[in-house]
């Protein structure tokens, strides 16, 4: 059996720096496999195409059995996705992607740093049953936000060593007043990528402000891309959108109702520092947001309540799960009616959870509409929500 | 046909047709870019003549414009010092254009004649130093990273309202923050590669490894005929209006 190691513990509280020193101690493995949180930190970045990403990972067979040395992991048939780049994966399935590129490597020991958050239950199962320590794989390290213990798997428990980055997002979601959303009809709604399947056929959904909703699908359903389509990052091959009863296009005329929280933080900042990315937000909706729920000292305190407590911080120089905090702010200041998040418990501790969950139900209580990705079932299962369920092209409201 | 076989063709028409040969070394030089299209690169070709165009026709509208349209003279004519014609600069930008467009066409094919691999087998099925394949990976890598900046800055500025997705005015306005939105996300995907996952994996050793066992040949089967007759037209095309002058 391998070494298997969990490290746990809060935010902050050393965990992947603890993981780092692992993989540099020669007795954990002389070199080691790297799944990060997001796409940047888990595939090479050396390749345009998934075959590529694999062949450049792929060891040679065993010259005597023609065996690979351990079975491979293949949640998914990649031989048929080989053309596609990988950045067109979902999160999901880029970090399956990765995890099949270690499957079929010579590496030794695989290293995931809360990767595994961002699979479908049935995917997570099946990597969690792919790691036990009686599997293929000889030694490996985990970062988990969902996992206290593992049978057969050593626990390193981290404390926090800080309270900087205290975060309450209650608090800034307390000081609103009640909002009506205005409803999200779609009709016959189509799309697909360029060269790809049809993620959506005729789908109809209608959406009630002062409802919260989960979407809820396999990894590479299409949840991420609704979101794209409802805020106008992509625009539909067919279909119709009306907001409170007038048509909306957010593709053709921008933006103006939904504050979007990305999976990967990373992708919705529009500054440096965050009084550049709120000044833009600010000059962007001055229009369409009530003036008092724009101001800077109003954009300061939702801030300081997520742990941060300059306006003029560096965005890129804060550690990512408080970039993730932070990537909150703009739905929870309750500049918008409609609040969409996508994967928003993404590597935070339990009580950061807790208290997130807390803030979207209060959202949605107030009058706001919320729409949220997660495959987090007892984040979720502290909302009062209604599932969105995504599968063969289709919506389902339950 | 090897990689390192069609590259060659291909620089020989390219270094050929930037000769400025006159009309029957042009006649040969797209002959032998015909019969390549025709025998190694079949349908796809079309696909190549198509992308061409895309790329030359914009470039093509624009100099009709300044040289026909508003100079209305050729350069040739304006530094003699002649009255000069319309019917001059036209030719002298179809000239240019069609130049242009064989150059472009001729990458095509050649890129296109092996569609079949992903863009790592083509590196590695082709006989160089392997510190210059590292360089072209890296180069196709940071393309990639690049591509990816703009889409992450495009969707930050989209969904904060202040860009659409459509063609419009804001658009305009804040393309230099988009500028700003990528550069820091090209920078800051690039870092995060280098300190976490590449240190880790050893990942450019990796690919170094990869690149090496190719099992790349010089050339191979087809180039034996291909490379002869293609010297041999390169040869014609340089001849063939000299002797037609005298």
């Amino acid at each position: 059996m391998g070494r298997r190691e969990l490290i746990s513990g809060p935010n902050f509280s050393g965990r992947s720096g603890a993981l780092m020193r692992l993989l540099r101690d020669g007795a954990f493995a002389a070199e080691s496999f790297y799944v990060g949180p997001y796409s940047e930190a888990a595939l090479s970045g050396l390749t345009s195409t998934i075959a590529d990403e694999i062949g450049i990972y792929r060891a040679k067979p065993d010259i005597a059995t023609g065996t690979l040395a351990r079975r491979a992991f293949a949640p998914l048939d990649f031989a048929a996705l080989g053309r596609r780049e990988p950045q067109t994966l979902s999160g999901g399935e880029q970090v399956l992607l990765a995890l099949h590129c270690f499957s079929l490597s010579a590496y030794s020991a695989l290293a995931i740093d809360t990767a595994l958050e961002q699979l479908d239950r049935e995917n997570r199962d099946s990597a969690l049953a792919y790691l036990d320590p009686r599997g293929p794989v000889a030694n490996v390290a985990l970062i988990d936000n969902r996992l206290a213990s593992l049978p057969g798997w050593r626990a390193i428990e981290r404390t926090a060593d800080t309270a900087e980055f205290d975060c309450d997002p209650r608090r800034p979601v307390a000081e609103l007043p009640r909002r009506d959303a205005p409803a999200i009809d779609i009709r016959g709604l189509r799309f697909s990528y360029r060269r790809g399947p049809d993620i959506f056929r005729a789908v109809d959904l209608s959406l009630r402000g002062d409802t919260a909703y989960r979407l809820a699908g396999p990894n590479g359903a299409g949840k991420t891309t609704l979101l794209k389509l409802l805020v106008g990052v992509l625009a539909p091959t067919a279909g119709e959108v009306t907001l409170g009863g007038e048509r909306y296009r957010p593709w053709r005329t921008g933006n103006r109702a939904i504050a979007l929280a990305t999976q990967n933080p990373d992708h919705q900042w529009c500054g440096a520092t965050l009084r550049d990315d709120l000044a833009r937000r600010r000059a962007a909706f001055a229009a369409h947001a009530p003036a008092e729920r724009l101001s800077e000292a109003r954009n300061g305190d939702v801030a300081a309540s997520l742990g941060i407590r300059s306006l003029d911080a560096h965005l890129y120089e804060l550690p990512l799960a408080a970039r993730k905090r932070l990537s909150w702010l703009w739905p929870l200041s309750g500049a918008l009616p409609w609040v969409m998040l996508d994967e928003p418990s993404l590597g935070q501790d339990l009580d950061t959870r807790l208290r997130l969950a807390e803030a979207l139900s209060a959202l949605t209580a107030l009058g706001y509409g919320v729409l949220f990705v997660t495959h987090d079932d007892d984040f979720a299962a502290r909302i009062p929500h209604r599932v969105l369920a995504l599968g063969e092209g289709q919506i389902k409201t339950t | 046909m090897t990689p390192n076989g069609a590259f060659t063709i291909g620089l020989v028409l390219i270094a050929m047709s930037l000769t400025n040969p006159g009309p029957r070394g042009t006649a040969i030089l797209i002959a032998l870019a015909l019969a390549f299209a025709i025998i190694e690169v079949r349908g796809a070709a079309l696909i190549a003549l198509r992308r061409a165009m895309l790329v030359v026709l914009p470039l093509a509208l624009f100099m009709g414009l300044l040289w026909v349209g508003i100079v209305g003279k050729s350069p040739a004519e304006i530094a003699a010092g002649a009255d000069g014609t319309r019917a001059a600069a036209l030719l002298y930008v179809g000239s240019l254009c069609g130049r242009l467009l064989f150059i472009v066409t001729v990458v095509q094919l050649v890129v296109l004649r092996f569609d079949a691999l992903t863009p790592l087998q083509l590196i590695r099925a082709l006989a160089l130093p392997a510190s210059v394949k590292r360089v072209l990976v890296i180069t196709l890598s940071l393309i990639e990273t690049l591509r990816h900046a703009i889409d992450r800055a495009h969707i930050a500025l989209i969904a904060a309202g202040t860009l659409t997705r459509a063609v419009s005015l804001r658009n305009a306005v804040h393309s230099w923050r988009l500028i700003q939105a990528v550069w820091l996300s090209a920078v800051t995907i690039v870092l995060g590669r280098m300190r976490d996952k590449w240190p880790v994996e050893n990942t450019l050793s990796l690919l170094d490894r990869t690149l090496e066992s190719g099992g790349a040949r010089l050339f191979a089967g087809d180039d034996r005929i291909w490379l002869p007759i293609t010297l041999g037209a390169a040869i014609m095309a340089m001849l063939a209006d000299r002797i037609g002058a005298s």
